[in-house]
Parts: structure tokens; C-alpha cells; sequence
């Protein structure tokens, strides 16, 4: 007995002592690990591809928009500055545009980018065959979604067109504010027809793979780490890097660890813990920076109780947003618009507010005061983390604010993005991230065709606002149109109700120089140095 | 033995054809599919998708294309990691785990069978209770927690060994040491049940009576014949760790299988869970077989058909 | 003979002898006592499981014993409630790997020949499946609860212990006394309950108090894939995957549930092992090297110098 209970306290006493020393060495700033001319950085998983017409996530694209150069390139502030084009000229009220490429831009095996390029790359994206999902991008395009949709089979009809070599144009059916972004996407770079076609399927392996940006693709050891080269022959002169070392360290514990020890340069939210996070929110090294992306509570218009637009506005009423930053610790942007901040259409006052009395109130009035009588109601979430936490706040929200009883139901992620794909629940959990820069990408969600409305709300007048705000040309009356939606979705009807806007958070090592963030998450790596 | 080794090689053949058509079945009942993304896609690009894996194809003609392809050695293509093969995913995974699986197995058989025979013959004493300690305490703490232990203690704290990343043979340390915690201790806790039950027997008493010292008693007679249950367990032990353990590969960023299979499954990457659970499956029969023929070795009376 | 006198009195008598399996057993009772209290809503600490804005992730105090989490709810009470489920899943899980495991593995090895063979290629077919697919299946068929995962669990980890219980009973078809018993023409049914069992016991017992642990953990991934509980509900297995990222900053979340697991694990064990000896006459029990005198039988004179050394 005596031996088993001294073992224990032994123990406990050396695990307790251990990890006093540990949490002691609390965030720490190392000075000598720095390689030059060496970028190392964590991109969490693996890209599934490179193929830049065909992948669609953001892994994929942290590599792409290093490697390779569009029509257009963003600003640091967002905007969309002349890249391959030097400039272009918007024809027809906005219904063509003519892009002029510049003539000194070169393959990384020699060869002059040419309009032709973009022409096949643009028709590759939209060529059924390739089964590229960002297709649908390109639809504002005259013939586009046929032929993606194999409605018309000659692409020659597409309004895509190569005039000279450095000529390039393109026939919109509708004018759209938001269509100059897309040509800065990566998904728009320019392709090589012969390199694809004399590889297939394998041309993006390092030892095929022609590229036009900055970087150039080196070694690709998969599921472990990507290295990028600087291109000599960059058009805007050769990086200050030499190299970049992107390694997948999938678990956010360890690449914080790596990043301690002076084997990471950066890390990002994919590396960085919340734990983490609060630990080293002080540190010189530390960057918050706001994001595009917004999180919401969906209603299920169709079902009971939601089919009252009472009941939806007491929910949204009822929620205190400024607990969000609280809980999740990341510095979260409490947000009762579904526009998000610096975008055109946002306004302060756009949203229900949180006002629990008129939560009571309106929910009386739907006839359930004090929450009696109201059917029980379990709300869907996918199973992450911090969505966990954030799904548990509003149940006790729900209770105290409305004495509502929540359920919560949470599903491993494809299942539950199939279950709000067929048959959305009543109540569920979700966001979205900004595809570009526009309020059109946040607006067009919740329009009667969008895919991705899984609130069975199909409304004509938001519909026709939303259509009348992308075809506008005037900023400041397209400004008013989206002001007017939003308001309409996040109070009128109530569809959804805002919560929040995520953050990158981020750590430096103090001899990375360059570095910029934006709100789309996009890295580029091209005026980055390291300077020890 | 020979007779039972091609006997247990034409019987694989059956078993593999069930563990392929029971996955095949299963992938496709469990709800969520491939193209079932963040984004929702438009039905025409999830029909083309659909039409380039012949995803649109009925059921058993897939099932049909799939054993054809698999009866020549192709495991099909990777809907997630585009213009790889599964062929090709597998060569480079295998590997990696493989290194990993059996320094974690070797490891593990080396702290656990040597702690197990001296708890048992020393049992009772601290030495005994020591084991248990260790042995419970490496069960019962999940692996993701003893691993940030080892990366906090050795990698931040001591900087004596690497973090993680998979460079020099000193990156395979901990991420063994992590993957052999649970299995060791295992093996320890049986290796003691196994060698008392021997101990009590009869002939071991009489062994020791007729004036055999105890070290050579216990080497000689008794862990030969308490080997059949650490054998039996190694079998499916083995196959598991060598086909790679995820939680062990994502915490220390190891490109191994254990991070392909949950990867697919997350995805749905149909091809790619069928090829790594056959890969495993084939695995298990070989380790399990060899098990049987060490039972035969250790026990000649065993009739193992 | 002396294996004839396996009744309950006596087990326990030869239990209450082996200080480490007593104590065991009574921590044990008072864990699922506590399990019990929790699920029947007795309030067994006063604070409760109320979120608060205003205690976020406070360390150990006198307030909250073992600190609060990072919705300002008391760890301790979190505990309490969450042993409810892992301790009834543990020892489910363990019961049913026991009993299917068991008596498969006992036709196997004791049929031998080609039943044997069919048998464990069944296995070895349940063993390849993926875990997890058939996981996210059963959560889809039976829904979540407490019943799904009962069965996911019971179905994916008792192949283990019907390999063992094979291969014990294989090598111990040709010892003399079940020869003995085979020439004496007792049934195969009663070979197998009186001879071959409990001399396989030592080993089924080790798997039996593995699956307890594994079990309570593997609880935590399968409410990642969606068949577990819904929050608030929690169990010690949830509160040690959400907290083990903690380990740096606030140590308390993952200490303290990991503790009550290992302690349970640790009971089990010593249990497990007290019981096979208390049930295996030929056992001679020792108390920190003193023999301990069995009731109705003298004892050998033969010294246990080897099993008893120190």
C-alpha cells in the first residue's frame, strides 16, 4: 500500500515538476537560427495538386501564387494591379475587355508567354474534360457555362480569344463589377498547351513543370515538403530569396514547436494553436491580422419554426456576438453583417443587434414566450475544434437569453457538408471565405441558384438586388445596392444570422523582412528576404 | 510447413477478395463522397468529375472495372492527389512507415518482453510495481499526449533531439519511442501474465527443484513456452505498426501511410482507402502466418493447419 | 480436487488477501459509484456546469479545485459527470470483447483443423476492415447515443482477444491433464470451462484490462467522426483530446483527466490480476512475500523461492 501510494505522489511530483519547467520557458525569442537566403514555412498539408486549373484549395494555391503570375496581380491593399497585362481596356459597358499583355515575359524554359496561353488556359478550365471545379468562376463569360456544361461543344464559340500574341480578349453576356479580380486568381493563370499535352497527368512534377512567376518548383517530396527556387528570369527581377522550404507539418503543436527551435520562419494559423496564440500574443513576433471569412448561423427557412421571421430575428437577437473573441481567443471580429468589414456594402448598423429583451418580445410574439412551448431543436456542426466551442456558447446563450433548449448534433465533414447539400437542418453552423476581394462573392451566396444556399431561401427581390449590384458600373450606387441587400438578408428576412469574422494569426521571426498579410490569406513570397 | 505456408498463401487469396469487395461496398455506403466539398459544385462539374473516374458508372460495373484493374496490380488513382497513382502514393509511403513500424516494433518487443519476464519473476517486489506503473501509465495517457511530453522535454526544453520532420536517422527517435509506448506496455503486462502461468506449472517446479538456477530456468524453459500469447499478439501488432500509426505521423509531420489512409478517408478517396487496406490486409495475413509457424516452432505439438 | 471449490465466498476471501486487488476493487466501487451518482443527477459539487464569461480557464483554486476550462466551466465538475460514460464504456466494451472474443476464440482453438482456419481468416477479415469506415457507417445506421458506441467499439476490438484465447487453447490441447480429461471421456464443453480456461485465464485478463483504457480513449475519436456524444455531455476521453494542446499553457486540462484514467486503468489492472490468481487454486497468493494460508488446504512445503523472491 505504502510503496503504491509513494509511487504515485512520486510521480505526480515529477510530472507536476516538469511541466512547470516547460510552461516556464514560455514564449521565447531565439536570435541565431536563421538560414540565408532561406524562407522556411509550414503549409500544414499537402497541396493536392499543382495543377492550377484544377486544384481549389488554399494549400494548393499557397504554391501556385508563388509559382506563377496572372493577368492581374493583388495589391497588398487588394487590388488588382497590372501583372502579365501591362493594361486593358473595358469595352461595351462593361460587357468586353481587352487585355494587353506585356512582350517581355518568359517561360521558365525560355519561351515568351504569349495571349494564346491564356486563351488555352481559360478554355481548360471551362473544357468539361479537365473537371475543373472553379469552372463556374468563368459562367459571366458569353457561351462559358454551356460549354462547361457541354451544351455547346465547340469552344471556338466561348468568348475567349486570343487577337494577336499579346492581345487577349474576353466577351462577358452581363457587365460584373467583380470580373477583373477573377483574372488575378490562380485557378486564370496562363497554361503551356504542349507541356500538358506531352505529360498529362504528371505535368506538374518538378522535372516537367513550366512556370512564369517568381519561384520555381524544385523538389516535391509528397506528404512531407515542397521546395521552391527563385526564377532568374522573373520579369519583375529575381526574388530575394533563394529558396523556399514549404514543409507539411500537419499538427499545429509541432510546427509551433519547429518554429521555437528556429526550424520554421513563419508560422500561421495552420501552425498555430490557440493555446499558442495566448501564450505568445505579446511577443514583437506576433501578427493579427483580420480575414474575409464569416461565420454564420444558417436557418432552414422551409422548417418550423424558422419559417417565421420572428423566431429568426429573436435567434440573432439574442446572440452576444462580443463573447466570440472571449472564448476562441484569437482576437475574432464580432460582425452582425454577413458583408464583411473593409468590403464596399458593409455598414456598422447592417444586422440584428444584441438585445435580449426584444429577443424575449419577438419570440412572444411567435408565440413562445419565454421559450415555452418551443419544439426542441438540435443545431448541426461539422466536428472542428473551435467550432465546438463556439456551438456550445450559443446553447447556453439560447438558454439564458431565450430559454431555449439547444440540441447540438455534430458530423465528421463530409458528412456533414452532404447533409446541408440535401437536406439542411433547421438550424446549422457555417462559413465562408472570400473567393476575391468583392461583396458580389459574400451576396451571391444566398441567391435562389447559388449551390452553396443551404437556407432553402429563394427570394426574388434579393435576387434581382443582388444582380442589379453586380452588373452596376457607378461605385457609389453599387455601394447603396449592397448596403440595401445585406440589410435586407441579415434583417429583414433574418435568413442568417452573422457572428463573427475569423483572423490569421501569425509569427515572425525577426529576420524575415517583406513579409505582408492581406485579408484573402494569400502569401506571396516575392519582396520577402531574410536578413539576420 | 511448407504444406502450410502455400496453404495460407491460396487461402489469401479469398480473404483478400473479401476485404476488397467489403471495402468497396463499404466506402461507397458511408455517406459523403469525393466531390462533396467546402464549396458546393455546379451538378455539370460534379457529372464530369464523376464521368473521369467512372464514379457515374453503376455500382457493379465499377466494382467489375475495379477487381480487373486489381487482378493486374493496379490499385487505381487517387481522386484527391491529382495525376498520382495509388501504385505510386503506396512506394512512397510503405517505406517511411515501414522504418518507423518496425523501429516503433522493435523497440517495443525490447522494453516490453524484458520488463514482463522480470516483473513476473521478481513479482511482488518494487521492481514489479514499477512495471505496473509504467505499463499502466502507457496505456492510459493517449499517444498524442506522451508525444508532446517527449517534444517538449527533448526537443524545446533539452534540445537534444529533433521536434519532428523526417531528416536524419536522429528524426526517427521519438516518433519510435512515442509509437512503442502502448504496444511495450502491453507486452509487458502479458509477458508477466504469461510467465507466471508457466511458472505455476508443474515441470517448471520440478525443474527448479532439480537444482536449475532461476535466470536459466526462466530463459531456458519458461519464456520459450510463454511466447505463444506475445507471439500471437505481435502478429496484428506487427502488420499495425508497419502500415504506419496517424496520430504518431501528423504530430511529427512523417510522411508515412498512417497519414495517406486517414487523409483518404476524410476525403473519400475511394481508390486510395482500398489500396492501403489491402496493403495492410496483406500484411496481416503474412505477419499472422508467420505467427502460426512460430507457434509451431515454440510448441511442436501445436497443430496449426 | 481443489479447482472444484471455485465459489464466490471463496474468491473473495482469497481476494481480500491480495492488499493491492482489495484496494482496487474498493476504488473501483467508489468511481462507479461516483459514475452512477452523476447519471441518476445527483449534484455532487456545487458548482455545476454553468459557462461564465468571467472565470475563463482559471487555474487550480479552492473555487475550482481542478481548475475551469475555456468556457468558464468547473473541471471537476466535468469529471464527476464525464466518468458516467467512460467508466460504463470501458467496462462494457471490455465485457463484450470478453465474451465474443472468448468464445470464438474457443471454438477456433479448440475445434482446431479446418474450423480453426475458417474461423481466424473471419478474423484476420476483421481485423483488415478500416476502423473508422466501419465507425462512420454504424454512426449513420444507429445514430448517435450511447448504444452506437457501444457496438463500434465491442465490434472493432475483439479480435485481439479471440486470437489469444485460440492460441492459449491450441498449446494447451496436449497437456496432460486435458489429455487426461480427453481419456477420461469428459464432454469437449466441460474440457474446455474446467481445464482449458483457467489456465488461459492470465493472459484474456491482461487483454480484458487493455480494452478498458483503449476504449475510454477511442471514445474521443469517435465523437470526432460525429457517433459520440453531444456537447455539453462530456467524458474523460473528450476532455483529454480537447485538452492536451493545453499541455503548455494550461496544464490542468489534460493532467487531470489523464490521472482519472490512469488511476481506473491502474485498478483494473491490479484487479485483473488478483482476480486471476484469486480464481487459479493452484496460485499460492503473496502479500509482500508472506504466503498467504489458504483456508481449507495446508500449505506445500515446496518454498516458492522463484515466484516469491525479495
Amino acid at each position: 500500500m505504502n510503496s503504491k501510494r509513494k509511487t504515485i505522489h512520486h510521480s505526480l511530483i515529477a510530472v507536476l515538476t516538469l511541466f512547470a519547467a516547460v510552461t516556464l520557458t514560455s514564449c521565447n525569442v531565439a536570435k541565431h537560427g536563421a538560414i540565408p537566403g532561406t524562407l522556411r514555412i509550414n503549409v500544414g498539408t499537402e497541396p493536392p495538386g499543382l495543377d492550377w486549373q484544377v486544384e481549389t484549395d488554399s494549400t494548393s494555391f499557397d504554391v501556385v501564387s508563388n509559382l506563377m503570375t496572372g493577368l492581374t496581380q493583388y495589391t497588398p491593399e487588394l487590388t488588382a494591379a497590372p501583372a502579365c497585362a501591362k493594361s486593358w481596356d473595358v469595352l461595351d459597358g462593361g460587357k468586353t475587355y481587352v487585355f494587353h499583355l506585356r512582350n517581355d515575359i518568359y517561360w521558365t524554359d525560355g519561351k515568351k508567354l504569349v495571349a494564346k496561353d491564356f486563351e488555352y488556359a481559360w478554355k481548360r478550365l471551362l473544357n468539361p474534360a479537365s473537371g475543373a471545379q472553379y469552372a463556374y468562376f468563368l459562367y459571366p463569360i458569353v457561351n462559358a457555362f454551356e460549354y462547361n456544361s457541354k451544351k455547346v461543344t465547340d469552344p471556338n464559340l466561348v468568348g475567349i480569344k486570343a487577337l494577336d500574341d499579346f492581345t487577349f480578349e474576353v466577351k462577358l453576356t452581363k457587365p460584373a463589377a467583380y470580373f477583373i479580380y477573377l483574372t488575378a486568381f490562380c485557378p486564370c493563370c496562363p497554361s503551356r498547351q504542349d507541356v500538358i499535352e506531352k505529360w498529362g497527368r504528371r505535368w506538374t512534377d518538378p522535372e516537367h513543370i513550366i512556370t512564369n512567376g517568381p519561384f520555381m518548383l524544385k523538389h516535391w517530396e509528397h506528404e512531407y515538403k515542397i521546395v521552391l527556387e527563385a526564377n532568374p528570369k522573373y520579369f519583375e527581377g529575381r526574388p530575394k530569396l533563394d529558396q523556399i522550404n514549404m514543409f507539411m507539418v500537419p499538427e499545429q503543436a509541432t510546427a509551433f514547436a519547429l518554429y521555437e527551435n528556429d526550424e520554421l520562419d513563419f508560422v500561421d494559423n495552420r501552425s498555430f494553436s490557440t493555446p499558442d496564440v495566448e501564450r505568445c500574443k505579446d511577443s514583437p513576433e506576433y501578427h493579427n491580422v483580420p480575414l474575409l471569412r464569416n461565420n454564420y448561423i444558417g436557418f432552414n427557412v422551409t422548417k418550423p419554426p424558422f419559417t417565421d421571421v420572428r423566431v429568426r430575428r429573436a435567434i440573432s437577437k439574442a446572440i452576444d456576438r462580443n463573447v466570440f473573441p472571449l472564448i476562441l481567443r484569437r482576437k475574432e471580429r464580432p460582425t452582425s453583417s454577413w458583408i464583411p468589414k473593409p468590403l464596399v456594402g458593409y455598414s456598422p448598423t447592417t444586422g440584428e443587434q444584441f438585445d435580449p429583451e426584444g429577443a424575449k418580445k419577438l419570440l412572444a410574439e411567435a408565440g413562445y414566450p419565454g421559450g415555452k412551448g418551443f419544439p426542441p431543436m438540435t443545431m448541426l456542426y461539422p466536428n472542428r475544434d473551435d467550432v465546438k466551442t463556439v456551438v456550445e456558447e450559443l446553447q447556453d446563450q439560447m438558454q439564458k437569453n431565450l430559454g431555449i433548449s439547444l440540441g447540438l448534433q455534430n458530423q465528421e465533414w463530409k458528412v456533414y457538408l452532404q447533409t446541408l447539400h440535401r437536406d439542411p437542418p433547421p438550424l446549422f453552423r457555417a462559413n465562408w471565405g472570400a473567393d476575391y476581394p468583392d461583396p458580389e462573392t459574400f451576396a451571391n451566396l444566398f441567391t435562389t441558384f447559388n449551390g452553396n444556399n443551404t437556407t432553402e431561401w429563394k427570394d426574388k427581390k434579393y435576387d434581382a438586388l443582388v444582380e442589379q449590384a453586380g452588373t452596376e458600373q457607378n461605385p457609389e450606387k453599387r455601394r447603396k445596392l449592397y448596403e440595401q441587400a445585406d440589410h435586407y438578408l441579415c434583417n429583414d428576412q433574418c435568413v442568417i444570422a452573422p457572428t463573427y469574422l475569423a483572423t490569421q494569426n501569425a509569427m515572425v521571426k525577426p529576420w524575415v523582412k517583406g513579409l505582408k498579410f492581406n485579408a484573402l490569406d494569400i502569401q506571396f513570397y516575392k519582396e520577402v528576404s531574410i536578413e539576420p | 510447413m511448407l504444406g502450410l505456408i502455400i496453404k495460407r498463401i491460396l487461402l489469401a487469396i479469398p480473404v483478400l477478395w473479401i476485404v476488397a469487395s467489403i471495402t468497396f461496398m463499404l466506402v461507397r455506403i458511408v455517406p459523403g463522397g469525393p466531390f462533396e466539398g467546402d464549396k458546393a459544385l455546379p451538378p455539370e462539374i460534379v457529372a464530369n468529375l464523376k464521368a473521369k473516374y467512372h464514379l457515374d458508372k453503376p455500382v457493379h460495373e465499377q466494382y467489375f472495372l475495379y477487381m480487373d484493374r486489381l487482378v493486374h496490380g493496379d490499385l487505381g488513382l487517387s481522386y484527391k492527389y491529382i495525376g498520382r497513382t495509388v501504385n505510386d502514393i503506396l512506394a512512397d509511403a510503405f517505406p517511411v512507415s515501414l522504418q518507423l513500424g518496425g523501429a516503433g516494433l522493435l523497440l517495443a518487443i525490447c522494453i516490453g518482453v524484458p520488463l514482463g519476464t522480470i516483473a513476473a519473476v521478481r513479482r511482488g517486489s518494487g521492481a514489479d510495481f514499477a512495471a505496473m506503473f509504467l505499463s499502466t501509465a502507457g496505456i492510459s495517457v493517449p499517444s498524442f499526449v506522451i508525444g508532446a511530453l517527449l517534444i517538449f522535454t527533448f526537443g524545446i526544453w533539452l534540445k537534444i533531439l529533433p521536434v519532428a520532420l523526417w531528416e536524419s536517422p536522429r528524426h526517427l527517435i521519438l516518433p519510435a519511442l512515442t509509437l512503442a509506448v502502448s504496444p511495450a506496455a502491453y507486452l509487458a503486462r502479458l509477458t508477466r501474465a504469461s510467465v507466471l502461468e508457466i511458472l505455476e506449472k508443474d515441470w517448471v517446479r520440478t525443474a527448479r527443484s532439480k537444482g536449475l538456477s532461476t535466470d536459466k530456468t526462466v530463459v531456458k524453459h519458461v519464456l520459450r513456452n510463454a511466447l505463444v500469447p506475445i507471439a500471437t499478439v505481435l502478429g496484428p501488432l506487427t502488420a499495425i505498426l508497419v502500415t504506419g500509426s496517424f496520430v504518431v505521423e501528423f504530430m511529427y509531420a512523417i510522411p508515412g501511410m498512417g497519414r495517406f489512409f486517414i487523409t483518404a478517408v476524410g476525403n473519400r478517396d475511394y481508390d486510395l482507402i482500398m489500396g492501403t487496406t489491402l496493403v495492410f490486409a496483406v500484411l496481416l495475413i503474412v505477419s499472422n502466418t508467420i505467427v502460426d509457424i512460430v507457434y509451431v516452432i515454440l510448441d511442436p505439438r501445436m497443430q496449426v493447419t | 480436487m481443489s479447482r472444484d471449490k471455485v465459489g464466490f465466498g471463496y474468491v473473495w476471501y482469497r481476494l481480500s488477501n491480495i492488499p493491492t486487488a482489495h484496494c482496487a476493487f474498493w476504488i473501483i466501487m467508489f468511481i462507479c459509484l461516483i459514475a452512477l451518482l452523476s447519471g441518476l443527477h445527483v449534484p455532487l459539487s456545487h458548482y455545476g456546469y454553468a459557462q461564465t464569461t468571467t472565470d475563463l480557464l482559471a487555474a487550480p483554486s479552492w473555487e475550482h479545485p481542478m481548475g475551469t476550462d475555456e468556457l468558464g466551466r468547473d473541471l471537476f465538475s466535468r469529471i464527476v459527470y464525464g466518468s458516467q460514460l467512460s467508466i460504463s464504456i470501458g467496462v462494457t466494451t471490455a465485457l463484450i470483447a470478453f465474451v465474443i472474443g472468448t468464445i470464438y476464440g474457443a471454438i477456433a482453438g479448440f475445434s482446431g483443423g479446418k474450423t480453426d482456419n475458417i474461423l481466424m481468416r473471419g478474423v484476420d477479415i476483421a481485423y483488415a476492415l478500416p476502423d473508422l469506415l466501419v465507425m462512420i457507417l454504424i454512426g449513420v445506421l444507429i445514430g448517435r447515443g450511447t448504444y452506437g458506441i457501444l457496438i463500434s467499439l465491442g465490434l472493432v476490438s475483439w479480435m485481439g482477444t479471440a486470437r489469444l484465447v485460440r492460441a492459449q487453447f491450441l498449446q494447451l490441447q496436449h497437456e496432460e491433464f486435458v489429455e487426461a480429461a480427453r481419456a477420461a471421456g469428459q464432454s469437449g464443453l466441460l474440457i474446455v470451462w474446467k481445464h482449458l480456461l483457467p489456465n488461459a485465464m492470465g493472459p484474456i485478463i491482461v487483454a480484458l484490462t487493455f480494452t478498458v483504457p483503449s476504449a475510454i480513449l477511442s471514445e474521443s475519436t469517435l465523437s470526432f467522426i460525429g457517433l459520440g456524444l453531444s456537447p455539453p455531455a462530456c467524458s474523460w476521453g473528450t476532455l483529454a483530446s480537447d485538452g492536451w494542446r493545453s499541455l503548455r499553457g494550461h496544464p490542468h486540462l489534460i493532467l487531470f483527466p489523464s490521472f482519472f484514467i490512469f488511476l481506473t486503468v491502474l485498478s483494473f489492472n491490479f484487479l485483473g490480476d488478483g482476480l486471476r490468481d484469486a480464481l487459479d487454486p493452484r496460485t499460492r497468493l503473496f502479500n509482500y512475500g508472506k504466503i498467504v494460508q489458504d483456508p481449507e488446504e495446508p500449505l506445500e512445503n515446496a518454498a516458492p523461492a522463484l515466484v516469491a523472491k525479495e
